[in-house]
């Protein structure tokens, strides 16, 4: 049960979601949006979450949009999760969008949800990052498109689309999941691997405090005439952070899955990908 | 047979399939109050003060309990637990008061608003650690509280409960050994997340009759313990069980029901809900015990056991309850189905500040089992030996005595040497216990042999009442609570069998209501088909008897002369003669309309012939019969990053003549996946405060369907003489063995020998030498 009261409001436009969020807002009052809801009524029948107006935003064209515009893929933001793998359009996003929560929570989950979700893991920020990806975000001064690189939503901005160029959703790629025990859980290491014809991209979720991609990682990792291992032991020295180390797993633990998937990645990239 | 045997569909299905059964919270009541419960965010702290101004104040809030207000002491041998915390907390999520409104929401948000100082008290993390001199003393003085039957608690000591087994001469038998093993083994405790969380109502009518609606196993006991601590006349409380959504020994405790008994108390008698929500469910009401276990075995060099020491120490948490309990049905037991002529055992419930503990699915046998099937393939690998031979070499049977010195003959325990054989035979075990694949990863397979008796109080029974419908038909009465076990349809297909009818003229009632349902002890301890069977042969055979003597009325012969088949009551020799059921089940009704003869109305009951253990050496009866089983586990393990899938579990039960097959099996199946889910996953994560760190499923993990092995299940049946037909009991035996057998085949698998639960990964990965180098790759 959600212990406390809320009004429910679903917009029809993107520019009705933010000028209502705005209104409550200067009304005192403590707005959300609601897309898939799976983190807010999770949080919410704990405590650790309150609102007092939700503002249902899955009924907004825009982010129910999925498909090409020109070279590049669109993802709407309310598409749920087994819709986007579903699609088809872009393999690796699909891999990782598979591997989050169970079927079931996943016709719930939605991309947008998962990309601002409170929970420090957002898988699926992982592809984007590698894509060099572009989030449409509307704020009141209208939208604004922002490198995935710098998506930070401030109060009332509303995360509309993400814009991936088509291509680079079709470079070789690899991506490994690993948890404490079940399939279904926060990942101990997710690690998405790209190959943009140039070299190597990486991205973690997991690892360290917040989902990233490393430039100076993928630097090591593409040091030419270099062994792997020692690239691998390279690219491992220039983590951004500290290993998470909680109650899913130790930071030793981690380190050892992250080094072994890394191995395990790099091989099957430099020896094809998908 | 006709009926028992038969793979007969459970009763209730069509009913629970399309989502029309009905269980405690699903009747919704108009001007029913909601109870929320305050809880404790500390796990060891005294109470201040409580001030409930602010939460009283809140428009629909009814009445606000605390434990100030309910001072009787509960406990099932040892009154140690206040209904509502008083003046002290001594686990993270303990009840402290009750906020009673008009709906479930305003109480809750109430609740939130009861402010509470405590003074923070340092804590007690673990068994061992409880009993070091100078540990925090959860209860000072253990010795004043009040005791209900054989129970020890120790003065000056964080022990609610110390029983011993003394057999035999341990220490010339521990002389006579040669070979000599160690093992210790822990786990903390965990959870039984029942699908349905508890939750009890209670209304205390204005003649006086108080109405307790609960998802119990314990009916019966709640109407003792209203007596026990609050001096009701037991007839004028009424316990109403419907449906149970699964119970796992988790509802064999009462908790709730009191709450929401001194909730009603406090609102006028009105009716009040307590129901718990999952994280609730998880670390306020009973959980799922923890143990530390220290186990030495001898063995003459070709592997005889000559003598055992055991030494189990439980994680009862903060109250005795059902631990002081469990502490005795883990030491009746406590050298697995294996010949041990010299015993010297320890069972203490130690209190800590977690969650207090209630019986789990195997009564304290799943804990024990793991320590003693790790010790045994530890034993095994010492001598060279097969652990398939050293189990049969050493298994017990008809001749011998059990630890607290019963003597088996061929009917009061089952066959282990036929389980293991036959176990041993399905898991094609020579072939070979370990193979390594071509990719690495190594398959193993590993083995525990288990038994269990009953270890129910001696007063233990059940009783059954059979009515006729004018069909013919028959109405079954028993006090068993359908758990999701099947009883109900074993017990249909027992009354059938006996009165010659197909099961399906059997109706039975599931709603179990202890004003008309004739007492049945409790739902646990894998009894019921065996005592309420008894009970319902006793009732069916009284049938019988007014069937004739009604029969006998119309023919003008002597009931003597009369049969039954096929539901008809016969002149034997002359099958002509005779009248089905329904002609004489109501008494006769003769063409002028004369009736003769009587209303047919069967009853039965059974009590268990136990007695109690003597203190000192334990010697006594704690259960009528030990049914047996042989288990295994086939794994595939990466030896890299030590995760590991269980591949098969298979299941080799002796639970005697089975009355319903596939319910049988599929109970087999249950109880593997459910002690597997314990020994893959499952434990309660604590901080240095000991407060649980996964109260919730988000980060407790059970597993999910689909994600279960391929199981295999046979049964070897050497019938039980006083069970009905032969059975004995099977509901809780699947899960037993599954954590010793896992943790054998991953042992072999990862070349260390894993003491530890859960069996996770980063566990065995540490086991194998894991992060101890400073580059842990
Ligand atoms: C059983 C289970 C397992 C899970 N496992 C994983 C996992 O392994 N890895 C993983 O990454 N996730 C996992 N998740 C999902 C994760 O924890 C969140 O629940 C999920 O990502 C939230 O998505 P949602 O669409 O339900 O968002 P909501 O609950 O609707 O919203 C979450 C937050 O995002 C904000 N928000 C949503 N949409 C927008 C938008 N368009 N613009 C601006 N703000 C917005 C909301 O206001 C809210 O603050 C799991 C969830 C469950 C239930």
């Amino acid at each position: 049960m959600i212990p406390f009261d809320f009004d429910y409001y679903r917009p029809d436009s993107v520019g009705q979601a933010v000028e209502l969020y705005a209104r409550l807002r200067a009304e005192g009052r403590n707005p959300i949006y609601f897309s898939g809801g799976t983190e807010i009524i999770t949080f919410g029948r704990l405590g650790q979450l309150v609102t007092d107006a939700v503002l249902d935003i899955k009924s907004i064209p825009e982010l129910g949009a999925l498909g090409r515009s020109g070279d590049h893929l669109v993802f709407g933001a309310g598409l749920t999760l087994n819709a986007v793998a579903e699609s088809g359009l872009f393999p690796l996003l699909g891999d990782v969008a598979r591997h989050t929560a169970d079927h079931t929570t996943r016709n719930k989950i939605t991309l947008g949800g998962n990309l601002c979700a409170s929970i420090p893991y957002r898988e699926t920020v992982l592809p984007f990052l590698l894509t060099d990806s572009y989030a449409v975000v509307a704020g009141r001064q209208g939208n604004a498109w922002v490198s995935m690189h710098e998506l930070r939503l401030a109060p009332g901005e509303l995360l509309v689309q993400i814009w991936t160029e088509q291509s680079a959703a079709r470079w070789p790629s690899v991506t490994i999941k690993k948890t404490k025990q079940d399939e279904v859980d926060y990942p101990l290491v997710r690690l998405a691997l790209v190959h943009d014809g140039r070299g190597v991209r990486a991205a973690f979720s997991g690892v360290c405090e917040a989902p990233f991609r490393s430039w100076d990682m993928e630097d090591a990792l593409n040091t030419p005439g270099v062994p792997l291992e020692t690239r691998i032991a390279e690219a491992l020295r220039r983590l951004p952070g500290q290993v998470i180390d909680d109650q899913l797993g130790s930071a030793d633990y981690r380190y050892y899955l992250l080094h072994h998937s890394l191995r395990e990645g790099m091989s099957a990239l430099e020896g094809g990908g998908r | 047979m006709e009926s028992v045997g038969k793979s007969v569909p459970r009763k209730e299905s069509f009913d629970k399939v399309e989502g029309r059964a009905k269980y405690t919270r699903d009747l919704r009541l108009a001007g029913m109050l909601h109870g929320k419960l305050v809880t404790s965010p500390h796990a060891h702290a005294k109470i201040r003060s409580i001030d409930a101004a602010a939460a009283a104040a809140v428009p629909g809030v009814r009445g606000i309990v605390t434990g100030a207000d309910c001072q009787e002491l509960t406990g099932e041998l040892l009154a140690d637990r206040p209904v509502l915390a008083y003046r002290k907390v001594r686990y993270y999520g303990e009840p402290v008061a009750v906020v009673i409104a008009d709906d479930e929401q305003t109480a809750w948000r109430a609740a939130g608003l009861v402010h509470v100082e405590y003074e923070v008290l340092p804590v007690v993390s673990s068994p061992s650690r409880a009993l070091l001199p100078g540990a925090p003393l959860l209860h000072e003085e253990v010795e004043k509280y009040k005791r209900y039957g054989d129970v020890y608690p120790v003065p000056g000591m964080n022990i609610g409960n110390h029983l011993k087994i003394r057999k035999g001469d341990f220490q010339s038998g521990w002389e006579a050994g040669v070979v000599k093993v160690e093992c210790y083994t822990a786990f903390r405790p965990s959870d039984h997340i029942a699908m349905e969380p508890r939750a009890a109502r209670a209304e205390i009518l204005p003649d006086g009759e108080v109405h307790i609606r609960a998802s119990t196993q314990a009916p019966y006991v709640i109407k003792r313990f209203m007596e026990r601590y609050f001096g009701l006349d037991p007839g004028q409380v009424v316990v109403h069980v419907p449906f149970v959504g699964g119970g796992f020994g988790a509802k064999g405790a009462v908790q709730l029901e009191f709450i929401a008994y001194c909730a009603s108390r406090a609102v006028g008698g009105r009716l009040v809900e307590v129901s718990n929500s999952r994280e609730e469910d998880m670390i306020s009401s009973p959980c799922h015990i923890g143990l530390e276990a220290q186990i030495k075995m001898a063995a003459t060099p070709d592997g005889r056991l000559t003598a055992a020491q055991i030494t189990l120490l439980w994680d009862g948490g903060a109250y005795a309850d059902m631990a002081a309990v469990m502490a005795k049905a883990g030491i009746d037991d406590c050298t697995g189905p294996y010949r041990i002529p010299n015993v010297w055992a320890d069972s203490l419930a130690v209190y800590t500040n977690h969650t207090y503990a209630t019986s789990f699915r195997g009564f304290a046998h799943p804990e024990v089992t793991f320590a003693i099937e790790r010790t045994m393939d530890l034993l095994a690998k010492k001598l060279g030996m097969d652990p398939i031979a050293l189990r049969l070499l050493n298994a017990i049977g008809p001749g011998e005595t059990t630890p607290t010195q019963v003597l088996l003959d061929e009917s009061n325990i089952g066959n282990v040497p036929a389980c293991i054989l036959r176990l041993r035979e399905l898991m094609d075990w020579e072939s070979g216990q370990r193979v390594v694949l071509p990719n690495g990863r190594i398959r193993t397979k590993g083995i525990a042999a288990l038994w269990k008796t009953s270890s129910t109080p001696t007063d233990a029974g059940a009783g059954a009442v059979l009515i006729f419908n004018k069909s013919g038909s028959v109405n079954l009465m028993t006090g068993v609570v359908e758990i999701g076990q099947g009883t109900k349809t074993a017990l249909a297909q027992i009354a059938a069998e006996r009165l010659t009818i197909d099961p399906s003229l059997v109706h039975v009632s599931f709603e179990v209501n202890t004003k008309t349902n004739p007492e049945h002890w409790k739902t646990v301890a894998s009894s019921s088909t065996m005592m309420a069977g008894r009970a319902i042969l006793e009732a069916a055979d009284d049938a019988i008897r007014q069937l004739k003597y009604n029969a006998a009325l119309v023919l003008q012969v002597s009931p003597d002369e009369l049969e039954l088949a096929e539901g008809r009551v016969f002149v034997r020799g002359n099958p002509q003669r005779g009248f089905l059921f329904r002609e004489i089940a109501m008494g006769y009704e003769s063409e002028n309309g004369l009736t003769v003869g009587k209303q047919v109305i069967g009853r039965g009951s059974y009590i268990v012939k136990l007695t109690r253990l003597d203190p000192e050496t334990g010697d006594g009866r704690p259960g009528p019969q030990w049914s047996v089983a042989a288990q295994g586990v086939e794994v595939e393990f990466d030896p890299v990053e030590c995760r590991y899938q269980v591949l098969r579990a298979y299941t080799v039960i002796d639970g005697g003549v089975i009355v319903n097959h596939r319910g049988a099996v599929t109970q087999m199946m249950g109880g593997m996946s459910m002690g597997l889910s314990w020994a893959t996953r499952e434990s309660f994560l604590y901080d240095n405060q000991e407060r649980v760190l996964n109260p919730q499923l988000r980060f407790y993990k059970i597993t999910h369907f689909g994600e279960n092995p391929d199981m295999v299940v046979d049964f070897v049946q050497t019938p039980y003489h006083e069970g009905p037909y032969g059975a004995r009991g099977i509901g809780e035996y699947g899960t037993i063995g599954m954590a010793g057998a896992l943790a054998n085949a991953l042992s072999v698998a990862a070349g260390v020998e894993l003491f530890q639960l859960p069996l996770l990964p980063e566990t065995i990965w540490r086991a194998r030498g894991g992060g101890s180098v400073h580059d842990p790759v």
